[in-house]
């Protein structure tokens, strides 16, 4: 535990020179338990305000009420943009070439049951990571439901195979890592990163997701050639569960990296604010 | 123990507010009505899929309001653009939006949909949903405005992921790179490319 707090501390350290710090923290504390609603009121507020100066426009009086909410554009730091296009376009390949058959050919063999029962269990074995993030952002209750789960998980579920939290008591995952932790110290996101294998990331969250990894079971269960049989067992099995996510956005999507890059940027900021 | 309390003062509250907010149908009723008809639309099996597209498209431009989507999806980019330029955006838009938000769905048409709770805020509203699949429940919330008594769509919210925000961002950045014209023949480029293709299963 000791161990890790130092280690998550000591990535915590270059990342916040590297991404300079924001103020978020006083921020996200105020705003904990706020939600697109009452956003939505501020915002509602907002536009009572310039109502005079939006009335000037030539929109009849619905269109109004959509003026001044959240259209502020979505603001992504991505000076290197060059690189991860690259990659990108890397992972792209990988994906539909090595991952994908392979991933169709698992779910071929493989029954469903087994493959949920094969995400619960790796999921299980990174409940550490979410016990330790919900608590070092005082979430204790969060905290102490993932510890419940993991409880309840290995033992009645045995191994974590069966999410018997969740189906006979109701316990809800949670998801939290490092890289929200950072998020709700006020470390930003800094620039966009994709990572080669691991896809969309940032600067601060790359460095979450390493400390993730020493907050996994999975890393103190097997060693070398193991673990990493385990990893692209856990990836396979996660893609073959997947409903075609990937596909779907890059079908429909006039810029799949711009749609790509956006969605998660805008899903990590959400979980970092909730 | 306290959980239950506090799920049971939850739901309380709820219930108060969607009966104070009771006046015609509901947003929830709304969405759940759409919803609805869209799952027995795609659980129909002896529908054709072509007309079942159709169909689904019908139910959407029922509920969803292009216009305002269009609208601020372009932000700034609106209020420069010429009445023919909104128009042909609108109408661009829609269909890639159906197309999208159509491709979605049909991934889940097994799963249960829940509805947590709405929020209401004059003439606005939250709908939350919750797509319960097998491996993952994924909340998808609806944010609707209210126009002659009915409520219209104007945002999805998909974990998280605001679809309109996602749009305006990569939009605005195509426009910035290859103009107003340029975003137009890329929509129109990406449409024809979506009814050349066969749908997936």
């Amino acid at each position: 535990m000791k161990k890790l707090l130092i280690l998550l501390v000591a990535l915590g350290v270059p990342v916040i020179g590297i991404c300079g710090s924001t103020p978020a923290y006083a921020e996200n504390l105020a705003h904990e338990n706020e939600n697109n609603f009452l956003i939505m009121a501020a915002a509602d507020n907002d536009a009572d305000s310039k109502e005079t100066v939006v009335a000037a426009d030539d929109f009849y009086d619905d269109e109004l009420l959509f003026l001044d909410e959240d259209e502020e554009i979505l603001d992504v730091y991505d000076p290197l943009e060059p690189i991860n296009r690259g990659i990108f376009w890397f992972n792209d390949k990988l994906y539909f070439y090595l991952l994908k058959p392979v991933a169709k050919g698992y779910r071929w063999v493989m029954p469903d049951p087994l493959m949920l029962g094969i995400g619960n269990f790796f999921s299980n074995l990174a409940s550490p990571m979410r016990i330790i993030n919900a608590g070092l952002q005082g979430k204790f209750s969060d905290a102490g439901n993932e510890l419940t789960r993991f409880a309840v998980n290995t033992t009645i579920g045995i191994g974590g195979f069966f999410d018997t939290a969740k189906d006979h008591f109701n316990l809800k995952k949670k998801d939290e890592d490092s890289g929200q932790t950072l998020g709700y110290y006020g470390i930003g996101p800094g620039p966009y990163l994709v990572l080669p294998f691991f896809g969309p990331s940032s600067f601060r969250d790359g460095a979450g997701l390493l400390a993730d990894s020493r907050m996994d079971l999975t890393y103190y269960l097997w060693e070398d050639r193991d673990y990493w049989a385990a990893i692209i067992l856990r990836t396979v099995n996660t893609v073959a569960l997947d409903k075609d996510t990937y596909e779907g956005i890059k079908r429909d999507a006039l810029d799949p990296y711009l749609f790509v890059r956006d969605a998660w940027t805008q899903y990590r900021k959400n979980l970092v604010d909730n | 123990m306290f959980k239950k309390l506090f799920l049971t003062l939850t739901a309380g509250m709820l219930l108060a507010m969607t009966s104070l907010a009771t006046a015609g149908a509901s947003p929830t009723e709304s969405i759940r009505g759409s919803v609805d008809s869209i799952l027995a639309l795609l659980q129909d099996e002896e529908m054709d899929k072509v007309i079942r597209r159709e169909k689904i498209g019908e139910v959407i431009s029922e509920r969803f309001d292009f216009r305002a989507m269009s609208q601020r999806t372009l932000a700034t980019n609106w209020k420069s653009a010429s009445k023919e330029q909104q128009q042909e955006f609108v109408q661009l838009f829609s269909k890639l939006i159906e197309n999208t938000y159509i491709g979605r769905v049909e991934a889940y048409t097994d799963e249960k949909v829940d509805y947590p709770g709405e929020k209401v805020k004059g003439k606005k509203a939250v709908v939350e949903t919750m797509i319960l699949t097998a491996s993952a429940d994924i909340p998808v919330n609806y944010k609707v405005y209210q126009k002659d008594d009915k409520w219209w769509v104007y945002d999805v919210i998909i974990e998280g992921i605001s679809l309109i925000s996602n749009y305006r961002s990569s939009y605005q950045e195509i426009v910035k790179k290859e103009g107003f014209d340029g975003l137009i023949a890329k929509m129109k480029a990406k449409i024809k490319e979506l009814e050349s293709q066969p749908q997936p299963a």
